[in-house]
C-alpha cells in the first residue's frame, strides 16, 4: 500500500507540477497581452512601417522654342534591407551580374544590420525588371527545397528615383551647369536656380516583411511636388553657331578661354551665351573644376579699347565734345609721370573724334576723358554697370572691379579712359554696347524666359529693369562712330557684313595673369551689333590669353561675322537699305566735307534763291 | 469487416470524451492558424494559399487513423511487439546519420526523405518507441506494488540511452529534452527509489545546460542546435526570433487582430510561424482570448490524461500514459514558453497544433495509447 501511495503522490506531485507551470503561462499571456500589450503593439507598428522618400522629378531646362537643354527621366534605386539577406555571398553572386557589380563590392554591401542601403543609384527601370524576374526565377526553384523558405533571396526594394540628362551634350553645359549625385545642382544654371528646379520630395510608408511589401499597405504621406521647369531666353540654335565658332577660335589662338554672347539690346535677354573650354555633362568623371567655370560671368578681364565708348559717350552726354571735335593725336602722352603710347608708332595726327575712336588711340581717349572730372567719368561707369551684378541669375557672376575715385591715382583717369584699370566680366561688357544699340537705355540682362509649374503653366518672367544712361542722341552719335571701326580704316573690318550696317568696337588689352598678379598677355574683344541703324543684336566675342596674334579685330571679328550673319539670318533680319552714313575721320575730311556741305547748302540756296527772284520778278 | 466497423464505432464511443474533446478543439485551432500562417504570403508569392491547409489536413486525417489504429488492439498485446518497434526507430534513426539516406535540413540531419516527396521524422517514431520499451521493462515480471530494482532502472535507462544518443548526433536537443522528460517521469512515477529521481533531475539539468553553454560558445553549433534558421534573422542578434515572436503575441492584445489579419503574422516576422512558432499566431489573431483559451485545452487535455493514468491498475498501461504526458507535456510547455520568451529557443513543435507530418502522426498515435489505457481499464 505504501508503494501505491507514493506513486499516488508522485503522480499528484506532477499533476500541481504541470499545472503550476499552465498558471505560470497564463500569468506571463496577461502580462504580454494585456499589461504590456500596448508597448508590443508600438514596437510591432514600427518593426512594421517603413517610410521611404518618394523623389520628386527636377523642373526641365529648355530653351526659348522649349528644345530641351536638360530633363529628369525616371530611374531606380535599387536599396536592399541587409537584415534581410541571410547569406550575402550568394546574393552578389546572383545579382551582381544584372547590376554590373563586382561580386565582392556588392557583398560589401549587402553585409551588415542596416536596414536601408542603397547598393545601385538611377538604374533604369528594365534593369530593376530584370532583377526583380531573376530573383522571382531563383525563389521559385529554391521554394521548391525543403526549408527553401530560408533559401530565398529577399530584401531588395525599389526607390523611384530620376536621372539628370542633357539631350544637347556640351552645346550650354557651361552656361546650364549640372548636378551633383545628391541630384542636386553643382554648376551653372542647375546651381544658380536650384530653388526653382527642385521640387519637394514626398514621403511614403509601407509595411514590409519576409522581403516584400506588404500588398497593399503603401501609403502615400506626403505627395512629391515636380520642380518648376525653366524656359530660357536661348535659342539652341543660335547657340550652337556661336559654340562652334568660339571653339574652334579658342583652339586655333590656342587662348586659355572665349566667351560669345549673343543679346537683345531691348529686352536684355541673352539669346545665346557660350564659351570655350565645355565639357560633356553626361560624362561626369571627366569635368574638371575648372571646366564647370562659366567664363562669361566669372572671368574678370580689363576691357580695354571696348572701354573707351564709354569714355567718348560720356564726353558727348557732357557735351564736352562731338564726333566732328578735332583732336591732336601724337602717339605718346605723359601722364603723371607715365608715358602713355598707341598700339602703333605713328606721326602726330589731327584727327576727328569719330577717327582717334576708329583707329582706337588711346592719347585720344585720354584726351576725351581729360574734358571731364573724375566724379563724373566714375558716374558713367557706374551708370553703365560696372562694379555691379548684372543679377542674371547665372552662377558665380562676378560684379568686376571698380576702385572708387577716392582710391584713384594720377595715373588712374588717364588709364580708366582707354579702358584698363578696372575690370568686367564679358556680361557687363555686352551690356555697355546693349546700350547704346538700345538708345542709351541699359536693361538688366536676362537669361530666364519664363517658368513653367508641374501643370504646364507658363509664367512668363517680368519684364527686367531699365535706366537711361545717356541720351538716344548720344547713342545714335556714337552708334555712327563704331560703324567707322568696321570700315576699311578701322580696326577690324573683319568683322563687316556685307548688305548690312555693322557697328563695333575691338578691344586688345593688357590681360592680368592671375598667377603672377601682373600685365601678362592679352584679352582680344570684339563686340558690336546690327542693323547699325536700328539695332536688333549685340554679339560679344571675348578671347582670353591668346598666343600669338592677338588683336581684338583680327581674332574677334570673324566670330563675330560668323555669329551675327547666322543671328540676322535666322531672325529674319532684312538687310539694311541705306548705305551705312559716317563721321569724316580727320581734319582734312572733315574740311573737305564741311566744304561739300558749304557747297551744297550755296547751291540749295542760290538755286531757291533764283526761284524766289522768278517768282518775284514774275 | 462487420466487426470491424462495429468495433470502430464502439472503440469511439467509449473514447475519454473530455480528452477527445481537448484534442479536437486544439486540432481545429491549429487548422486555422496554420492557414492564418501561410494563406496571405503564399497568394503573394503567386502560389496556391491553401498548400500548408490541404497537407494540413491530410496529416490529420492519417493521425486521426493512426489513432483509431492504435486503440484496435489491447495495449498490453504491444508489449509483444516492443522489441520489434524499439528496433526499427534505432534502425530508422542510424539510418538518419547515413549519408544519402539522411537528409540535413537547417544544419540536423533529423529526416528520411521518402518516395513522392514526403519525409519522415524518426526521432518521433523512437520516442514512442523509448516511452513503450521503458514501461515494459518496468512493469515487467512485478506485481502493482512492488518497486522496481536498480537494475530494472539501469536496463530501462540503456533503452533509453542508445536512441536519445543518436539523436544527440543529429543533432536535435529538442527531441533530446523531451525524451529526457518522458525518462524521468516514467522512472518516478515506476515507483523507483527517490536517489533515481533526483539524481536524473540533476543530470538533465545539468546536460542541458552544458549543452546550451556549449552552444552559445560555439554560434555555429547553436544555430545547428536550433534547428531552424530564420530567413530575415540578423546572425548577430541570436534574439530576433525570440523578440519578434513577442512582439507578435504582444501587439494582438485581448481581443486579438482577427483570424487571418496580423499584420505581424501575414509580414511573416516570425520565421517558421506555421511550425514551431504556430502560438505567436494565436497570440497576434485571437489575442489574449484565444491564446488562453488554448491553454485551457491544453489544461483539460492534461488533466483527463492524468486521471487516466491514476485511475488504471496496470502498471504498464500507468508508465505509458505517464511517459506520453511527460512528452506533450513538455513539448507544450517548451514550445509555448519558447515564444513567450520563458524557455530557451528549441525547434519543438507544439502538439495537435504545429504543421508537420511527422509530429502530427506520432501526437495522434500518443493520444491513441492514452485513449488505449482508457479504454482497457474500465
Amino acid at each position: 500500500m505504501s508503494y501505491n501511495n507514493m506513486v499516488r503522490g508522485r503522480i499528484q506531485k506532477l499533476v500541481l507540477f504541470s499545472f503550476l507551470l499552465l498558471i505560470i503561462f497564463a500569468g506571463r499571456l496577461v502580462q504580454v497581452q494585456a499589461v504590456q500589450a500596448e508597448s508590443y503593439t508600438a514596437r510591432a507598428q514600427n518593426e512594421l512601417m517603413n517610410s521611404s522618400v518618394l523623389l520628386a522629378p527636377r523642373g526641365n531646362i529648355t530653351d526659348i522654342n522649349g528644345v530641351e537643354l536638360a530633363r529628369s527621366i525616371a530611374a531606380i534605386n535599387v536599396v536592399v534591407d541587409q537584415t534581410m539577406i541571410a547569406d550575402p555571398k550568394l546574393t552578389a553572386s546572383v545579382v551582381a551580374p544584372i547590376l554590373s557589380m563586382k561580386e565582392s563590392d556588392l557583398t560589401t554591401l549587402l553585409t551588415g544590420t542596416r536596414r536601408y542601403q542603397i547598393i545601385a543609384k538611377n538604374v533604369a527601370p528594365a534593369v530593376w525588371k530584370d532583377l526583380t524576374s531573376t530573383l522571382q526565377n531563383y525563389n521559385d526553384v529554391a521554394l521548391k527545397a525543403r526549408g527553401g523558405v530560408a533559401k530565398r533571396i529577399v530584401g531588395f526594394f525599389s526607390e523611384r528615383g530620376y536621372i539628370r540628362t542633357y539631350p544637347t551634350g556640351a552645346l550650354a553645359s557651361t552656361l546650364v551647369g549640372i548636378t551633383n549625385d545628391a541630384g542636386d545642382g553643382a554648376a551653372g544654371l542647375e546651381a544658380s536656380l536650384n530653388s526653382v528646379l527642385a521640387g519637394t520630395n514626398g514621403k511614403y510608408i509601407y509595411a514590409n516583411g519576409a522581403g516584400t511589401i506588404i500588398p497593399g499597405s503603401q501609403q502615400i504621406k506626403t505627395e512629391a511636388k515636380a520642380g518648376t521647369s525653366i524656359r530660357l531666353t536661348i535659342d539652341r540654335d543660335i547657340q550652337w553657331v556661336a559654340q562652334a565658332a568660339i571653339v574652334a577660335a579658342v583652339k586655333s589662338a590656342h587662348a586659355k578661354s572665349g566667351t560669345v554672347i549673343v543679346m537683345d539690346p531691348t529686352t536684355g535677354a541673352l539669346i545665346a551665351e557660350a564659351s570655350a573650354p565645355t565639357f560633356d555633362p553626361s560624362i561626369k568623371k571627366s569635368i574638371s573644376v575648372d571646366a564647370l567655370r562659366n567664363p562669361a560671368v566669372q572671368d574678370v578681364y580689363e576691357p580695354g579699347s571696348t572701354g573707351k565708348i564709354i569714355t567718348y559717350s560720356a564726353a558727348i552726354e557732357e557735351g564736352k565734345i562731338t564726333p566732328t571735335t578735332v583732336l591732336t593725336i601724337p602717339y605718346s602722352l605723359k601722364r603723371g609721370g607715365k608715358s602713355f603710347k598707341d598700339h602703333e608708332k605713328h606721326s602726330t595726327e589731327r584727327l576727328t573724334a569719330t577717327g582717334a575712336l576708329a583707329i582706337s588711340s588711346n592719347t585720344g581717349a585720354i584726351q576725351v576723358g581729360e574734358t571731364m572730372s573724375n566724379p563724373t567719368l566714375y558716374d558713367y561707369l557706374a551708370r553703365y554697370g560696372i562694379g555691379q551684378s548684372t543679377n542674371s541669375h547665372l552662377l558665380g557672376e562676378s560684379t568686376g572691379i571698380l576702385h572708387p575715385v577716392s582710391a584713384w591715382s594720377r595715373t588712374s583717369a588717364p588709364t580708366i579712359a582707354f579702358g584698363q584699370g578696372y575690370s568686367l566680366t564679358a556680361l557687363q561688357a555686352t551690356s555697355v554696347f546693349a546700350t547704346i544699340a538700345n538708345d542709351g537705355v541699359r536693361v538688366t540682362p536676362n537669361i530666364v524666359a519664363g517658368l513653367i509649374d508641374q501643370s504646364g503653366n507658363y509664367s512668363p518672367t517680368k519684364l527686367q529693369s531699365s535706366s537711361r544712361v545717356v541720351s538716344s542722341a548720344t547713342a545714335k552719335q556714337i552708334r555712327t562712330m563704331l560703324e567707322s571701326v568696321v570700315s576699311a580704316n578701322g580696326t577690324a573690318p573683319e568683322a563687316a557684313i556685307p548688305g548690312y550696317r555693322v557697328a563695333g568696337k575691338t578691344g586688345t588689352a593688357m590681360r592680368i595673369d592671375e598667377k603672377c598678379g601682373c600685365y601678362k598677355g592679352y584679352t582680344a574683344s570684339f563686340i558690336g551689333f546690327a542693323p547699325a541703324d536700328a539695332p536688333k543684336y549685340v554679339v560679344s566675342v571675348t578671347i582670353q590669353d591668346p598666343q600669338g596674334l592677338h588683336w581684338g579685330g583680327s581674332l574677334g571679328g570673324p566670330v563675330f561675322k560668323q555669329v551675327m550673319s547666322f543671328v540676322l539670318q535666322s531672325r529674319h533680319i532684312p538687310p539694311t537699305p541705306t548705305k551705312s552714313v559716317t563721321y569724316p575721320l580727320t581734319e582734312s575730311e572733315l574740311k573737305k566735307a564741311n566744304l561739300a556741305k558749304a557747297q551744297a547748302l550755296a547751291k540749295k540756296l542760290a538755286s531757291s534763291l533764283a526761284k524766289t527772284t522768278t517768282l518775284v520778278l514774275r | 469487416m462487420k466487426k470491424v466497423t462495429g468495433n470502430l464505432r464502439s472503440n469511439f464511443r467509449a473514447f475519454d470524451k473530455w480528452l477527445t474533446l481537448s484534442v479536437f478543439l486544439l486540432l481545429v485551432m491549429g487548422t486555422l492558424l496554420v492557414y492564418a500562417a501561410t494563406k496571405q504570403w503564399f497568394q503573394t508569392q503567386g502560389l496556391d494559399p491553401q498548400y500548408y491547409l490541404k497537407r494540413h489536413i491530410l496529416n490529420i486525417f492519417i493521425g486521426v487513423l493512426l489513432t483509431w489504429g492504435t486503440t484496435l488492439i489491447d495495449y498490453r498485446l504491444l508489449r509483444a511487439y516492443t522489441p520489434i518497434l524499439w528496433g526499427l526507430g534505432t534502425l530508422s534513426l542510424l539510418a538518419v546519420l547515413v549519408p544519402g539516406v539522411g537528409s540535413t535540413v537547417n544544419g540536423a540531419k533529423s529526416w528520411i526523405a521518402l518516395p513522392g516527396g514526403f519525409q519522415l521524422q524518426p526521432a518521433e517514431l523512437a520516442k514512442i518507441s523509448v516511452i513503450v520499451g521503458m514501461a515494459m521493462i518496468l512493469a515487467e515480471g512485478r506485481g502493482v506494488n512492488s518497486a522496481p530494482t536498480d537494475i530494472d532502472v539501469l536496463r530501462a535507462l540503456a533503452i533509453a540511452a542508445i536512441p536519445m544518443l543518436l539523436i544527440i548526433l543529429q543533432p536535435d536537443l529538442g527531441e533530446v529534452l523531451i525524451i529526457s522528460a518522458a525518462v524521468i517521469s516514467i522512472i518516478a512515477i515506476s515507483g523507483a527509489p527517490s536517489r533515481w529521481v533526483v539524481g536524473l533531475l540533476l543530470l538533465g539539468v545539468l546536460g542541458s545546460f552544458v549543452a546550451v553553454k556549449s552552444g552559445v560558445i560555439h554560434q555555429y553549433q547553436l544555430k545547428r542546435l536550433q534547428s531552424f534558421v530564420d530567413p530575415t534573422a540578423d546572425p548577430q542578434q541570436s534574439g530576433y526570433q525570440l523578440r519578434q515572436s513577442r512582439i507578435t503575441i504582444g501587439s494582438g492584445g485581448v481581443l486579438g487582430k482577427g483570424l487571418f489579419n496580423g499584420p505581424q503574422t501575414n509580414g511573416r516576422f516570425v520565421p517558421e510561424q506555421q511550425t514551431d512558432f504556430i502560438f505567436t499566431v494565436a497570440g497576434e489573431e485571437l489575442g489574449f482570448l484565444g491564446s488562453g483559451f488554448i491553454l485551457l485545452c491544453f489544461g483539460l487535455f492534461f488533466f483527463r490524461a492524468f486521471m487516466i493514468a491514476r485511475r488504471t491498475n496496470d502498471l504498464f498501461g500507468r508508465l505509458v500514459c505517464v511517459g506520453v504526458i511527460a512528452w506533450f507535456a513538455f513539448q507544450t510547455f517548451e514550445n509555448i514558453g519558447m515564444t513567450m520568451g520563458l524557455m530557451p529557443m528549441t525547434g519543438v513543435p507544439l502538439p495537435f497544433m504545429s504543421y508537420g507530418g511527422s509530429s502530427m502522426f506520432a501526437n495522434l498515435i500518443g493520444l491513441g495509447l492514452l485513449q488505449n489505457v482508457h479504454l482497457r481499464s474500465r
